[in-house]
């Protein structure tokens, strides 16, 4: 054990030596590796900080997973019960005119509360509704909820700007109203508003409070009320819920989750992978970018590695000899070369390290307005060491790669042909 | 006692075409003889040297040095016998150029690990002393002159204590003043410490002086 740990100390011993001969080579070697591992801190740091941010902005609006009715074409016909084993075509067929609603959504939300996968769940309804401003009228979405299970999935309260959150748990017939609605429509808390159901009913309403939660659509449309006055609003009775919206405790449950209750209460579902795919593709095709990007440098950094080490075996040759002539094994001789290799790899990927590090917190600095993500003041970074893990594994795995190749040429060289001459 | 036994050593090169260069070679060495072996350019001398030097592991017959065979040996295990037990001179003093005299001559006791790093400093002191290149121990080695280089090498040979001094053409680069002190001291080394010299050279005058002589031709010996 000792005899090998003062094996191991002479081979680096050996490998300073020749690396201080020459400096100028494994420094520049050394800055390719350091260059490469702070591009891919950098660019993972940013690229990961910005899914973030707009994932955290998405889903902190939306459920994990959602129970909805859908209007659906029945698969089977009249055709099909009255005459059926024969071949029944029926052009143009149109969906049955059904209620929307949930059935027995307050015993399923009573279910779902029991679970224990569940952090919260609640009912809600939502419909269109047009607001009046004189002779306009603009688009706009009414959700009823639960209020206080509303804020606890998604944060409500922390979002109104303007007036307040109680106001409208207490008072009937009160809405909030996103912050670029209410601009729209010029009212302001305390203000009243007409609001038009799709069935043509007219009802006025007090703006309660303003909200923001930074995602523009959001904004733009929609309100919220408590179920009793959307269900008064609607004509509907106590019981009638459009949508019931779940927040898990592990949200990746949610898909199969989702299934389950489909499949128990007859409902349609979708989780929030479903509803937002094309923002979670997005995220992956962009991390693929960045280890490409990152690969690249890092090949680039190892064929210098490889190169370096290339010549000096060639250099060296006859001390390889004499290394060997002396006593030292071939696996000594890779030994003193794999260190060189290594030394260079794990000093590049420090200073990689340290160097994105202090960019990426250069860059979580620098302010940044959007009007599209309007939470947003400085650029967004993610700081996780899980980067920082996979930077540095990646840099010592491609130096030992490129310095192996060589190391091993060294260590087959046959003494007596070079002692020969 | 014999330290080295050869027994039926064949060898051949096979490039570029296959060709017989050492043909049922015998012969032993006693412990403190002082061996020379010559020949013409081409007689196999050198390869006998290399294949008795454990390098070249290729080869038919038997070679046991010190009791032990050296067929069949792990590169590992052949290196380690090497570092304990053999000494190496070049015709080319080999020095490594970035390191010092000192460190040069300590590298094989380093890799040996037997004393501390104090005590092998002082053993190569003594050697770099005993060959007169104490004053450029802490010198690069690349600094040196052919002939100083050519001493240090041999101190470098010596530090392990080695049962076989090996030496290829070991004075050939000398001049007939350093040729003379290499001789003198191989001379005391067998005779003194009783440490076996084995030396391939041109050099006839060398040659006569030594203990024996075996000498050779077309790969085999003619005179033992």
């Amino acid at each position: 054990m000792k005899k090998r740990f003062t094996n191991i100390a002479l081979s680096a011993s050996i490998a300073a030596t020749y690396m201080k001969a020459k400096l100028r080579q494994t420094l520049v070697a050394t800055a390719g590796v350091a260059f490469g591992i702070t591009v891919f801190i950098f660019m993972v740091s940013f690229i990961q900080g910005t899914n973030e941010y707009t994932q955290d902005v998405v889903f902190q609006q939306s459920p994990h997973l959602r129970l909805f009715n859908e209007v659906q074409i029945a698969d089977q016909s009249l055709l099909d019960k009255c005459f059926p084993g024969v071949v029944n075509v029926v052009h143009h067929q149109k969906p049955k005119d059904i209620l929307l609603n949930l059935k027995d959504a307050n015993q399923v939300l009573e279910d779902l509360a029991g679970d224990p996968r569940v952090q919260a769940a609640s009912g809600a309804i939502t419909t269109q509704v047009f607001f009046r401003l004189g002779s306009s009228s603009f688009n706009g979405k009414l959700n009823g909820v639960n209020l206080e299970k509303e804020d606890q999935l998604f944060n409500l309260s922390g979002k109104i700007i303007e007036g307040s959150y109680e106001e409208v748990t207490v008072r009937t017939n009160s809405i909030l109203m996103g912050v670029g609605l209410a601009k729209l429509l010029n009212v302001r808390t305390g203000d009243q508003v007409v609001v038009t159901t799709e069935k043509g009913g007219n009802f006025a309403v007090i703006v309660a409070g303003i909200f923001k939660t930074g995602l523009t659509d959001i904004d733009k449309q929609q309100c919220y009320a408590s179920t009793k006055t959307v269900q008064k609003l609607l004509g509907a009775p106590a019981s009638y819920l459009t949508e019931i919206k779940v927040k898990l405790l592990d949200k990746e449950l949610a898909h199969e989750m989702s299934h389950e209750l489909q499949a128990r209460y007859h409902y349609q579902g979708s989780d929030w992978k479903k509803d937002n795919a094309s923002l979670l593709e997005g995220d992956v095709l962009r991390k693929m970018i960045v280890y490409g990007v990152a690969g690249t440098i890092l090949l680039v950094a190892g064929f210098g590695i490889f190169n370096i080490l290339t010549m000096m075996i060639y250099e060296k040759m006859k001390e390889i000899a004499i290394l060997k002539a002396t006593g030292f094994s071939d696996s000594d001789v890779k030994g003193i070369f794999l260190t060189q290799a290594l030394v260079i790899g794990a000093a590049g990927a420090v200073m990689g390290l340290a160097f994105g590090f202090l960019i990426s917190y250069a860059v979580s600095k620098v302010p940044f307005n959007s009007d599209v993500m309007i939470t947003l003041d400085h650029l967004p970074v993610s700081f996780k060491p899980v980067y920082y893990i996979t930077g540095f594994t990646f840099g010592i795995l491609t130096t030992a790669l490129s310095g192996y190749l060589p190391s091993r040429k060294a260590a087959k060289m046959d003494p007596i042909a070079i002692l020969r001459g | 006692m014999n330290v080295l036994e050869v027994a039926n050593l064949n060898k051949y090169f096979n490039e570029p075409v296959r060709n017989q260069v050492l043909r049922n070679v015998g012969f032993q060495v006693e412990r403190g003889e002082f061996v020379a072996i010559t020949g013409k350019s081409g007689c196999g001398k050198s390869t006998l040297l290399y294949l008795l030097s454990t390098m070249d592991t290729d080869f038919e017959g038997s070679i046991t040095i010190d009791g032990e065979q050296m067929k069949g040996k792990t590169n590992r295990w052949l290196a380690a016998f090497r570092n304990r037990n053999i000494g190496f001179v070049f015709q080319f003093h080999y020095l490594l150029p970035e390191f010092t005299t000192l460190e040069n001559v300590m590298l094989p006791a380093r890799k040996l690990g037997e004393y501390p790093a104090g005590r092998t400093e002082q053993r190569a002191m003594q050697l770099l002393k005993l060959l007169d290149v104490d004053a450029h121990a802490l010198k690069r080695a690349a600094l040196l002159s052919g002939g100083q280089q050519q001493r240090v090498a041999i101190a470098r040979a010596l530090i392990n204590d080695p049962l076989i001094i090996m030496g290829d053409e070991p004075t050939g680069n000398l001049d007939s003043a350093n040729s003379a002190t290499v001789f003198g001291l191989f001379k005391e080394l067998a005779t003194e410490r009783k440490q076996t010299v084995l030396v391939v050279t041109h050099d006839e005058d060398f040659a006569r002086r030594a203990d024996r002589r075996i000498h050779m031709a077309d790969g085999s010996i003619v005179d033992a």
